[in-house]
């Protein structure tokens, strides 16, 4: 082995640690759901232990203890710190984090497997929020997460657009001229497809944008790059090569933010689901109450029942709070025409036109 | 001149090159900016001047094909997204060199127009590559190369179906030591007689003078030139590239002054 090659070595492995630490400490604030006190001497001498028992010849017993006790005291740290709980699915890096990260500043950002987790983690008070793509400007509904939104307790207490600006990322030694791959999510290779055929890139199916920029900056392949946001090469010190090189005109997705409480204040747009009875003119009759009222509504959409699959759910927004007199009135009167109807709550809109 | 079926002048009609909102061959475009991109804050700092100038595009060159090995070679990729925030934030459209046949593709990302230098005027596999571009392309004419020469390197990019190319006469080779080249200003109304193709004048590497480069830039537009491209650096002392040649901010705003009325004068002239 060459000098060079022992040195990235290194370095790869060092870039490991940090990745593996991070996940520590998430998983470390996490933990102080469940317990009272933050510290359990008993558990860390346990753990301190356990850890020294293992044979490493290279790695003295002193240091190994005072390796974990000053990341267990920064666990400690992180823990007192008064971050919330913000869930998202995906792997760090999503647009589901970035999104994250604009909502609420300052959190600590947990990646979860799948919606569900998110939706349950914030329901059974693992994660104090969580944010979900509801819709996409070119794709149309997400459909999983509008699935979870019906049957869900959780309050709507905010929401953001962010306008979806791929990047080509690749590792600081990679040369771009020597690029052939690039791996991303299908649908990320689908709206970059006019600049991969320009450059002679071939796209490689990766299960999630995040997940590709992660895999580059741990496996770092040869000749390769990863389509993702520009929060991934900040994450994974990735070298963007190119920004915006999707080629339609960008388009956006709409997040939501999820709670267990409904938002504090009025707030400016709201968010409910109903069913009416399958006979002619009950839609109808529900939108008519909108209109008299001059209340604009800025999405309707429609999703079969998943109890009854002949019969569909309808999801609504509009602009005003449900804390407006008018709106109130709406809302009753709505309630005596459809079979079901839930509020998922007032919250700010956002007006950024992206 | 033969085998010129794309580049030669048929008819009356002459083509108009649009790089973004620019068209050669209609205005009198000036294309200003520092020979090479150094760093982010001089290339700003130099598009804002030109700009304020009357500049109607920035030059930069990421890729520099130098004399020495050893000589700056240009900051490459980080040059181009320099350029491309110069772009966003002074909205002048980028032409830059490219000397690659493997950065084509990639300069064309950034950039709105590419520039054949002059060693490279006759890179047969690099005029194809930008034929294929889509992009405009700013074709310098060779240092030892003869009119004819020149149009068939035009052809070469016209044949792969780049109907845009704009020609730049930047000085030729003689036995005359005092100026860096020779400007031949004759090639303007020369090659408006044998091409269709818009002519710009380089009056900085003709010359390789600061004092020159004012009375020949007036010259290029009194001979019917298309435009000129100048290099201009806000710190030409500090310039790693080509520091004896480049014009002040304040001395680029000062020969713009001076040409917006000549051309004037000149649209008022009767034809001969």
């Amino acid at each position: 082995m060459k000098l060079e090659e022992i040195r990235q070595k290194m370095d790869k492995i060092d870039r490991e640690l940090l990745v593996l630490l991070q996940e520590r400490m998430g998983l470390a604030v996490r933990s102080k759901k469940f317990q009272e006190t933050a510290s359990d001497p008993e558990a860390e001498e346990s753990l301190l232990a356990r850890v020294e028992r293992m044979n490493l010849d290279l790695i003295e017993r002193s240091f190994t203890r005072q390796l974990l006790k000053t990341i267990i005291k920064e666990s400690k740290r992180l823990q007192e710190e008064d971050r919330q709980l913000v869930a998202f699915q995906g792997e760090h890096g999503a647009y589901s984090e970035v999104a994250a990260r604009r909502l609420v500043a300052g959190g600590a950002y947990i990646p979860c497997l799948e919606f569900a987790d998110v939706f349950r983690g914030v329901e059974e008070g693992h994660f104090d929020l969580g944010v979900v793509p509801v819709e996409n400007s070119l794709e149309g509904a997400v459909t999983q997460v509008n699935d979870l939104l019906t049957t869900t307790t959780l309050k709507v207490a905010g929401e953001i657009k962010v306008s979806v600006n791929h990047c080509l990322l690749a590792t600081e030694v990679t040369d771009y001229r020597e690029i052939r791959l690039v791996y991303s999510h299908p649908q990320a290779l689908a709206q970059c497809r006019g600049f991969l055929a320009r450059n002679k890139l071939e796209p490689r199916p990766f299960y999630d944008t995040a997940g590709a920029a992660k895999m580059l900056a741990r496996e770092n392949p040869k000749a390769a790059a990863a389509i993702a946001s520009a929060l991934c090469a900040e994450l994974y010190d990735l070298e963007i090569i190119k920004e915006g090189i999707e080629d339609g005109p960008s388009n956006s997705t709409r997040f939501l933010l999820l709670s267990r409480e409904p938002y504090t204040d009025a707030g400016d747009k709201t968010s409910l689901i109903f069913a009416v009875a399958h006979e002619a003119g009950q839609l109808y009759g529900v939108l008519k109450l909108f209109a008299e009222a001059n209340i604009n509504l800025t999405r309707i959409a429609s999703m079969p029942l998943r109890s009854d699959p002949s019969n569909y759910s309808f999801f609504l927004d509009f602009e005003g709070s449900d804390k407006d007199e008018h709106v109130v009135e709406v809302l009753k009167r709505m309630e005596d025409l459809s079979i079901s109807m839930k509020s998922l709550g007032s919250y700010p809109a956002d007006r950024t036109t992206s | 001149m033969k085998n010129l079926r794309l580049a030669s002048r048929a008819t009356e009609q002459r083509t108009v090159v649009k790089v973004s909102s620019v068209e050669f061959g209609r205005d009198f475009i000036v294309i200003a900016g520092p020979c090479s991109v150094e760093s982010e804050e001089q290339t700003l700092e130099t598009a804002r001047a030109v700009k304020a100038a009357g500049a109607d595009m920035l030059r930069g060159g990421a890729f520099k094909p130098r004399t020495s090995p050893y000589a700056f070679q240009g900051l490459g990729l980080r040059g181009l997204k320099i350029l491309a925030s110069a772009r966003r934030q002074t909205g002048l459209p980028i032409v830059t060199e490219v000397i690659d046949p493997r950065d084509v593709s990639w300069v064309a990302e950034f950039a709105d127009m590419l520039q054949i230098g002059t060693r490279n005027m006759q890179n047969f596999s690099l005029l194809k590559e930008v034929g294929r571009s889509g992009r405009p392309v700013l074709l310098k004419r060779g240092m030892y190369s003869t009119l004819e020469e020149w149009l068939n390197c035009a052809e070469y990019i016209l044949s792969e179906g780049n109907p845009d190319v704009i020609l730049c006469e930047r000085g030729i080779r003689t036995f005359e030591t005092y100026t860096r080249n020779t400007l031949d200003l004759s090639a303007v109304p020369a090659m408006k007689e044998l091409t269709h193709l818009p002519i710009i004048i380089d009056p900085t590497h003709s010359t390789g003078r600061i004092n020159l480069i004012g009375p020949m830039s007036q010259a290029a537009l009194a001979a019917g030139a298309d435009g000129l491209i100048i290099e201009v650096h806000h710190k030409p002392d500090e310039a790693l590239c080509d520091a004896e040649q480049a014009l002040t901010p304040e001395m680029f705003a000062d020969l713009m002054r001076r040409l917006r009325p000549l051309q004037a004068f000149l649209q008022n002239l009767p034809s001969a």
